[in-house]
């Protein structure tokens, strides 16, 4: 259940510190520099490589495939494609799902993680120390062993979905959105990265409220969640990124459920569809489109938070 | 002042019930989706159970078996550590290589958005990708080796080969992440120690190795600490691209207690299986750490 590292988002405070080692040792950063250049190019073609494959791949039209041999660069690119996919295969459902289900887990961890991180930054009472302990330690437990018990536990939910008092009898909550939002509505990482960049508040400002007058709730509402929206927006992203991508927990429990699969289960579990080699090409342009929105929301919020101060608050925070 | 707030001098030491209300969420989650499931896991591990009847009391007899009896367990055992062990053993060096050349090149918010590209990637999509281009006949490998006269290997059916390839791919995954993490790390070197070491007369060598590499052991620790759990319990980019074949011989724990669990329906060896597994993670990792914080004294 971890998500990605934050360090993407504090990194860019070294790029001023990169630019004074840049400016020493003019001679050996020469021939030090072709070097570099040349390893970090090789490797960012690597990483291009299979995108550049799956859209070239995606226009290869029937008259590609089957020619002998089969063309690589298609002679005429297909775009009609990207219409199919929508088309022929229960693309729009997929894509919804996957909004659907990404918007309530990145909703719930966000709120829950801002509100215990909060806790357990600001406040002192009997067994913090403890709640933490859990916090970090819960992030050791691989996912794989959970996903037997919780699938288990859902399934024998009583009274729910034509289950009796006893759990027993019906499908409990398997075959709802439930299934896949509740396993994913705290994260462990995020309370802890949100408790790091409350800790990282002065508690001047609380006590400052709290002689005012304020309610608990009011300095939390407004004035210190106003001042981690920075970490908020590190947050959001994560949890976007890991569960639009999310593949396991979802096919688990949507197996049975085609109406519930996200984009990444639907186009696995519709490998048969795939099968013969003219289908090639709507499987790459598929994937396409499974994979262009994480790109664009990430490039859009990443221009959010390097922006900002995020670097700062998440140094001050450790 | 008002007299409703008596405790303020130092510290956070007000709120009453509020640190509890702010909780409310985690607690209950912590109770329902950890503590729950794990003691539920331990449980049906101690259980013989097939979903469709009840679960019926076996004690240890399911780890019995597959610890002493079941070849195939320990051949995915196996399995899962080569595919760890070369995912950490060529994936670290190469993302700390790589941080050094990005963390003093121009242009870094591209390299870092292109290297960070596959992270963004569902993994069915990375698997399936990699399919199109390691194919034995029609891939653009096999092709482009083709065009220069050799024969490629047959990357995804040949035993051996397939393992080389998912290693590989897991790497090309988690190369940008990595290198990202070092070059943090690196980049917190502070430039006076550099000069203060130039200054005492030390080489590129003797700097990198008596001052750039203790600054980053840390990030080192846990880069590979934290990739070789990751790859002893990753099984998604197997699932979807081999499958955990050819003929098993890409099948990991993880994926091989997956299967018991939700094809087989024998969910008490598979919940034995994981916790094996855990197990095995759990004090791979503890010796780990203490290999690599003995070493930096």
């Amino acid at each position: 259940m971890s998500a990605p590292d934050p360090i993407v988002a504090g990194e860019t405070a070294g790029v001023a510190a990169t630019r004074r080692l840049l400016s020493g040792g003019a001679l050996r950063r020469h021939a030090g520099g072709v070097l570099k250049y040349a390893l970090l190019a090789l490797g960012a073609g690597l990483m291009i490589l299979p995108f550049a494959d799956m859209f070239v791949g995606a226009l290869r039209g029937p008259a590609d495939v089957y020619a002998n041999p089969p063309r690589y660069l298609p002679s005429e690119p297909q775009w009609g494609v990207y219409a199919r996919v929508f088309a022929e295969l229960p693309m729009t459902r997929w894509f919804a799902n996957s909004v659907i289900v990404t918007g309530l887990i990145t909703a719930a961890q966000v709120a829950t993680s801002v509100t215990a991180g909060y806790a357990l930054a600001k406040y002192e009472f009997r067994g913090r120390a403890s709640i933490f302990q859990l916090v970090v330690g819960a992030q050791m437990f691989p996912f794989f062993l959970f996903i037997i018990p919780i699938f288990f536990l859902l399934r024998f939910v009583p009274l729910m979905g034509g289950n009796d008092i006893a759990g027993q009898g019906g499908s409990g909550l398997l075959g709802t959105y439930a299934a896949l939002c509740l396993p994913f509505i705290v994260t462990w990482y995020g309370v802890f990265l949100m408790r790091q960049f409350f800790m990282g508040i002065p508690d001047d400002l609380m006590e400052a409220a709290r002689l005012d007058g304020a309610s608990e709730y009011r300095i939390f509402r407004s004035i210190m969640l106003p001042l981690v929206k920075p970490a908020i927006a590190t947050l959001t992203l994560f949890s976007f990124v890991y569960h639009w991508n999310e593949f396991i927990w979802t096919m688990t429990v949507t197996r049975s459920a085609p109406e519930l699969q996200t984009l990444p289960v639907g186009i696995y579990l519709l490998q048969g569809a795939f099968e013969s080699l003219d289908q090639k090409s709507l499987q790459q342009a598929a994937l396409a489109v499974s994979i262009l929105p994480v790109i664009v929301v990430f490039l859009a919020l990443q221009r959010l938070f390097a922006a900002s101060d995020t670097a700062n608050a998440w140094q001050g925070g450790k | 002042m008002r007299p409703r707030t008596p405790r303020v001098v130092d510290g956070p030491a007000v709120g009453g019930w509020a640190p509890w209300l702010f909780l409310a969420p985690l607690l209950v989650f912590a109770f329902v989706f950890f503590l729950l499931p794990l003691g539920f896991s331990v449980w049906l591990s101690f259980t013989r159970w097939n979903p469709l009847g009840a679960p019926s009391w076996v004690g240890l007899r399911q780890f019995e078996y597959l610890l002493t009896r079941d070849d195939t367990f320990w051949r995915t055992v196996v399995n899962t550590f080569v595919f760890a062990f070369g995912f950490v053993a060529i994936g670290v060096p190469l993302a700390l290589l790589l941080a050094f050349a990005f963390s003093r090149a121009r242009g870094k918010a591209i390299w870092r958005q292109i290297y960070y590209l596959p992270q963004l990637t569902n993994i069915v999509a990375i698997a399936y990708l990699w399919q199109f281009v390691l194919d034995d006949r029609d891939g653009l490998i096999n092709r482009a080796l083709g065009a220069i006269g050799l024969r490629g290997p047959d990357w995804l059916t040949d035993p051996t080969m397939a393992m080389v390839s998912v290693v590989l791919v897991m790497i090309w995954y988690d190369a940008g992440k990595n290198m990202l993490i070092f070059s943090a790390a690196l980049d917190g070197v502070d430039r006076a120690i550099y000069d203060a070491a130039t200054l005492d007369g030390a080489g590129a060598w003797r700097t990198l190795r008596s001052v750039t590499l203790p600054i980053i052991r840390p990030a080192f620790t846990f880069v590979t600490i934290t990739s070789f759990i990751t790859g002893m319990g990753f099984f998604s980019l197997i699932l979807a691209m081999t499958g955990g074949g050819p003929r098993g011989a890409t099948e990991v724990t993880a994926l091989y207690t997956y299967r018991m669990a939700f094809e087989d329906l024998r969910m008490g060896r598979a919940s034995a299986g994981a916790l094996i597994l855990f197990a095995i993670i759990g004090a791979l990792s503890l010796l780990q750490f203490r290999a690599l914080r003995e070493r930096s004294r």
